[in-house]
């Protein structure tokens, strides 16, 4: 069995684990069009190469982060959310902004 | 007086169906009806100490959530784990497990009697801390005995040996293939471990705990055996 460490729970089988896509910093909304907006939200790069992930551990639904190689499959660390998202971000209701 | 039957109370074990078809003797707790025994109450608790797989779905539990609420327990006097999965023992011997820096989960002792939970559940939450209830959420099944762990290897990957998995520690994993949070808190000196996993779940997790048990000699015992490893408490 594949192992991945849980930053809050240790190593575990990769069995426990729920791939959660790519991670992007997210563009600020309010200087962001429809297009990039989009390109945020749905698109993937689906590079080869070192990349960063979300992983949520189903048994304790605890959200991170991996860094992982996808070409060689080995994951180079695995971090805490925290590390990127220290404030909580609140979405203001957009201006009358018609749709691109 | 007539007998408890398994659907006395409007609160009910998720596996009530179960406990009659084993024939169980039920006794009134707090508000709900929970098992006492199935067969001759002394042979459960010699049984206990070996294997025993005990049914407290019905005793309450509750939980909170939030980058306040470990500030907020901690003022309302609650003994917090310094670190996540760790569990700790209550002066009214209830049982806080720390699941996450900012999540806890609270269990009632087996006599009901704590008044944490009751007292947490009254109080108005400051902000970013949630209510996070688990009563109906959650079963909970307790498997003791000296056999428990090596029972347990068989369907769950995390090493459960008492020399590796201190008394007070948690586990968030899987068992028979259900997420469950394991927690360890000995009853005297007799091995014992509080499984929690989805409620909509329990018939499967009992059913298979019970099937991996016959191996040990394993079986469902009430709440009565459980008291009994307790008692010098």
């Amino acid at each position: 069995m594949k192992l991945l460490t849980c930053p809050l729970n240790g190593p575990r089988n990769i069995s426990e684990f729920t791939y959660g896509g790519e991670y992007h910093p997210m563009p600020d909304p309010r200087n962001t069009d429809s297009r990039q907006w989009a390109e945020y939200v749905f698109f993937h790069d689906n590079a080869a190469g070192i990349v960063t992930e979300w992983w949520c551990h189903t048994a304790s639904s605890f959200w991170f982060l991996a860094q992982r190689n996808s070409i060689t499959d080995e994951v180079i660390r695995t971090f805490e959310a925290s590390e990127l998202f220290q404030q909580r971000i609140d979405f203001t209701e957009p201006s009358a902004e018609q749709p691109s | 007086m007539t007998a408890l039957t398994a659907t006395h109370s409007n609160r009910r074990s998720p596996i009530y169906r179960r406990h009659s078809q084993l024939q169980a003797q039920f006794e009134q707790l707090a508000d709900a009806i929970i098992v006492n025994h199935y067969a001759d109450p002394t042979m459960e608790a010699l049984l206990a100490a070996h294997l025993g797989l005990v049914d407290l779905s019905t005793l309450p539990r509750s939980g909170f959530k939030g980058a306040g609420a470990p500030d907020w327990a901690t003022s309302q006097g609650v003994n917090l784990p310094d670190a996540p999965n760790r569990a700790i023992r209550q002066s009214d011997h209830s049982l806080v497990a720390r699941l996450s820096q900012q999540e806890l989960l609270i269990l009632a002792d087996i006599n009901a009697n704590s008044t944490l939970i009751n007292s947490l559940n009254q109080q108005q939450l400051p902000a970013q801390t949630y209510s996070l209830p688990r009563a109906d959420s959650h079963s909970w099944l307790t498997l003791t005995g000296s056999t428990a762990a090596e029972m347990l290897a068989k369907i769950c990957a995390v090493d459960l040996r008492p020399q590796q998995f201190a008394q007070g520690q948690v586990a968030q994993t899987s068992v028979a293939k259900i997420n469950a949070v394991v927690i360890r808190q000995d009853m005297g000196s007799t091995l014992c471990f509080h499984i929690l996993s989805d409620i909509a779940a329990t018939e499967f997790l009992w059913d298979c705990l019970l099937d991996a048990m016959a191996e040990y000699q394993g079986v469902a015992i009430g709440v009565a055996a459980l008291r009994s490893l307790a008692a010098p408490e």
